[in-house]
Parts: structure tokens; C-alpha cells; sequence
């Protein structure tokens, strides 16, 4: 239940992590579609929020709760900020900056799952 | 972090996207002024740097939030150093992010610090693990961060070298108006 969402935002990442690299490649600045590409990882990450409130609420709760909510809302608010940050700037900056944090939020769902296992 | 190969911050005018969407673009310096005019340190390969800068604040923080007020008595004094660290993240990020005359002082003192203070609480965290029964974000010069927290000032400083303004510089005479 909770392996595979975590797989699954990983894999996601690393999708974004590599169309943003090829753009990192071409010199090319984001995308509007980049960012849609991030707006699929946010819902997963919701998705991700809902099943942890339901296993929560069921009596099947991480063992530090307040550790995993740090990082889901963690997670969460990253690809966001980093979407504004990056269309900001009008090179191929634009997408280390996606690409860094496409890496960042995969980091956070592999600790987030060290906890929600632990 | 992982493309310090060209910091030049002017964009190439033939490789930029149209501006369809976002927020507006500050005016970039045309080729003529782009070497004489101060660079910013938020923009070209500084954004990636602010990026890092932010994450690390963010995290940093969060994870001494839970430290202090929840955990503190496991290990005072690396909860406490983890506070220090989360503050001279904010601060470096902000300071990094504007890029102003002020800002950019405040940057140097900032990234000096968390240099001081990742070299110092590495150091510390080895020679004396006990003082440590926790991680902090700068113990064993960060390893658990994958070495970042040790690259990072260092790759800050020079950010802030490469794009000083040109009257600020210390090796040449100021010349006055």
C-alpha cells in the first residue's frame, strides 16, 4: 500500500529529473508543460497525505507521525516554490533548478518511507 | 551544486524561450553592460545555488523544530547547533536571493559562518562523539546530507567572489568619481 505510492512519486521524479535534464542539455529554459509534469507529482503526494490520514485514523499509524508529516508537507511544498523560482529565470538554469528539485522531493520520499516503516 | 561549469549568468539571447508565462523577467544587462555591471548572485547559476540554499533552510528547519520542541532533552547540544545551522540557512538564503549591496554582506557573513560551523561541528562531532548522540545537519562534515553542507559554503563564497561588483573589489586601487 504505502511502498508503491513511494515508488511511485520516485519514479515520477526521475521522469522530471530527465526530461528537465535533456532541457539542462539543449540549454533550454522550463516549460509550462514541465510544470504540469510537477503538478502530477503534487497529487500523488496528496494522495500520498490521504492514505497516510486514513492509516492514521485506522489505528495503522506510522511510529513517528509528526516525523512523516514533516516530510510529507515538506515534499508537498517544494516542487511549487522551486516551479516560480525557476520560471524566473529565462535559461537553462531554469531547469538545474527543476531538475535539483525533482531530486530533492525523490530524496524526501525515500526517507519518508524509512519512517513510515520504521 | 552539480553544474558549476558556467557561471555566467547573461543568458544567450538566441536559446531563450519566449516569456509566455510566469512572472516578469527584472531586466537583464545586454551583452555591452553584462561584464561591467554588478551580477546578481540570485540569478543564472546563483538560482540553482538560492534553490539549494532554500531547501537546506527548509529542512534544516523543520527538522530542528521537531528537534527543540519535542526532543530536546536527547541531545542539547546538537539540537541546539541544528537550530544555529536551520537560522544561517534562512539567512544566507534571503541575502543570497536579493542580492542587493547590504544583502550581499550579509551572504559573505552567512556562508562564512555555516563554513566556520560545518568545519568546527564536524570536527567536533569526531573528536568527540559523545557530545552528538544525534545527527545534526553538520555533524561528520555533513555526511548525512551526502556532503553537501561541506560543498555548499564553498561553492557559496566562490559564487559571491565570481559575481562581486567591481568597486568592491580589494585587489585593485578604488577608482573615485
Amino acid at each position: 500500500m504505502v511502498l508503491p505510492l513511494v515508488l511511485l512519486v520516485v519514479a515520477l521524479c526521475a521522469a522530471l529529473t530527465g526530461w528537465a535534464g535533456w532541457f539542462v542539455a539543449r540549454d533550454r529554459a522550463v516549460v509550462l508543460k514541465q510544470l504540469w509534469g510537477g503538478a502530477v507529482i503534487e497529487g500523488a503526494i496528496v494522495l500520498q497525505m490521504i492514505v497516510a490520514g486514513v492509516l492514521a485514523a485506522t489505528g495503522s499509524s506510522a511510529s513517528d507521525p509528526v516525523k512523516l508529516w514533516g516530510y510529507l508537507i515538506t515534499a508537498l511544498f517544494i516542487l511549487p516554490v522551486a516551479a516560480v523560482w525557476a520560471f524566473a529565470e529565462r535559461s537553462r538554469w531554469s531547469s538545474v533548478v527543476l531538475a535539483v528539485a525533482a531530486i530533492t522531493v525523490a530524496f524526501l520520499e525515500w526517507r519518508l518511507w524509512q519512517i513510515w516503516t520504521a | 551544486m552539480t553544474h558549476p561549469e558556467n557561471p555566467e549568468t547573461a543568458p544567450d539571447p538566441a536559446t531563450r524561450v519566449p516569456p509566455s508565462g510566469g512572472p516578469d523577467v527584472p531586466d537583464v544587462p545586454d551583452a555591452q553592460g553584462a561584464h561591467d555591471a554588478p551580477r546578481r548572485t540570485g540569478s543564472g547559476f546563483g538560482r540553482v545555488l538560492v534553490l539549494v540554499y532554500g531547501i537546506f533552510a527548509i529542512s534544516a528547519t523543520a527538522r530542528a523544530s521537531i528537534q527543540l520542541l519535542r526532543d530536546w532533552h536527547e541531545a542539547p547540544v546538537a539540537y541546539g547547533l541544528s537550530a544555529l545551522a536551520a537560522v544561517v540557512y534562512i539567512v544566507a538564503t534571503i541575502a543570497l536571493a536579493r542580492g542587493s549591496a547590504t544583502s550581499r554582506t550579509v551572504a559573505w557573513t552567512a556562508v562564512t559562518v555555516e563554513l566556520v560551523g560545518v568545519l568546527a561541528v564536524g570536527a567536533w562531532s569526531m573528536l568527540d562523539p559523545a557530545a552528538f548522540p544525534k545527527p545534526t545537519v553538520w555533524s561528520d562534515f555533513g555526511i548525512g546530507y551526502g556532503f553537501v553542507p561541506l560543498v555548499l559554503p564553498v561553492v557559496g563564497l566562490t559564487w559571491l567572489w565570481r559575481t562581486r561588483p567591481p568597486q568592491t573589489s580589494t585587489t585593485e586601487p578604488k577608482d573615485r568619481a
